[in-house]
């Protein structure tokens, strides 16, 4: 019965990776990588089941985070013709590539993910309460 | 055969039973809950009123087989749904129905419903718990008095 624990912790550990990732995708908005590439927007993809829990309940069940992935959606553009970093040439020139986080989409799956975390919070919840209640059989 | 008998006495075969199902179909609802985003991932349920049709059968015939004493053979039926299980228990088979709205990342999640079931569930296994833990006490308090 132990096991039915780590399926819930399972679960409160995607939607917190699934969060850091949303954090780091506000937080880098702004940023520009090391080759001047604007920063991609992280995706946190799950799947079913859990190989890193401990029982053989907690690996069947559960969930894990399968792959981070960036977000293929081409960079947003900013008119900004005397910025150095402005494209040259092409159908674009004169705009600024900028990052792909749409900072409204962000904010959706950070609530998405914080209430999948207190779902998940409250059935641990009653996972300890019905463990607690067969631990008062024996006496 | 008189430990076996005192473990078969009375209701206890059912709500052991009752209690076991409710602790399986929990594993079910909190795997649901933990799979709430996972692309592709069909809610899996077990039926309660198919169980408790499957109880009623067993309880009834056991009183046929009982023939007047407490103490008749308490056999589960098996249905699609519930297997028996190396330890005698029913074990769950779980279906995915499919229903449900069906979300673009192709999950059929429904967080309302999940909380209903986890709530219901809770209480089920509960209720049988309560039971059996005054059955316990019941048997404790006439071996105290006899010693």
């Amino acid at each position: 019965m132990y096991g039915l624990l780590e399926i819930s912790t399972s679960g409160m550990i995607a939607q917190r990776t699934r969060l850091s990732a949303i954090s780091a995708n506000v937080a880098n908005r702004h940023s520009v990588n090391a080759d001047g590439t604007p920063y991609r927007a992280k995706m946190v993809f799950f799947e079913p089941g859990d190989a890193s829990a401990t029982t053989a309940e907690g690996r069947k069940y559960g969930v894990h985070v399968a792959r981070i992935e960036d977000d293929p959606t081409p960079f947003n553009l900013r008119w900004d013709p005397g910025d150095p970093r402005a494209l040259k040439s092409g159908p674009n020139a004169g705009y600024v590539q900028e990052s792909n986080v749409n900072p409204v989409l962000e904010q959706v799956n950070a609530i998405q993910a914080t209430r999948a975390y207190e779902a998940n919070a409250v059935a641990a919840e009653a996972t300890k309460v019905m463990i607690q209640q067969a631990l008062r059989l024996l006496g | 055969m008189l430990i076996r008998d005192l473990m078969n006495f009375g209701a206890r075969p059912a709500l052991t039973e009752a209690q076991s199902f409710a602790a399986g179909r929990h594993r079910l609802i909190i795997n649901n809950i933990a799979n709430m985003q996972t692309p592709n991932y069909q809610q899996q349920d077990v039926s309660v009123p198919g169980f408790q049709k499957a109880l009623r059968e067993a309880v009834d015939r056991r009183r046929e087989s009982a023939q007047g004493s407490d103490n008749g053979v308490f056999e589960m039926p098996e249905t699609r749904e519930l297997v028996k299980g190396p330890r005698g228990f029913s074990t769950l088979n779980p279906r995915t129905d499919g229903q449900g709205i069906l979300y673009h990342d192709r999950n059929n999640r429904d967080m309302e419903r999940l909380m209903q079931n986890l709530a219901e569930n809770g209480l089920q296994f509960r209720f049988a718990t309560d039971v059996l833990r005054q059955q316990g006490e019941l048997l404790r308090a006439a071996i105290g008095q006899r010693a």
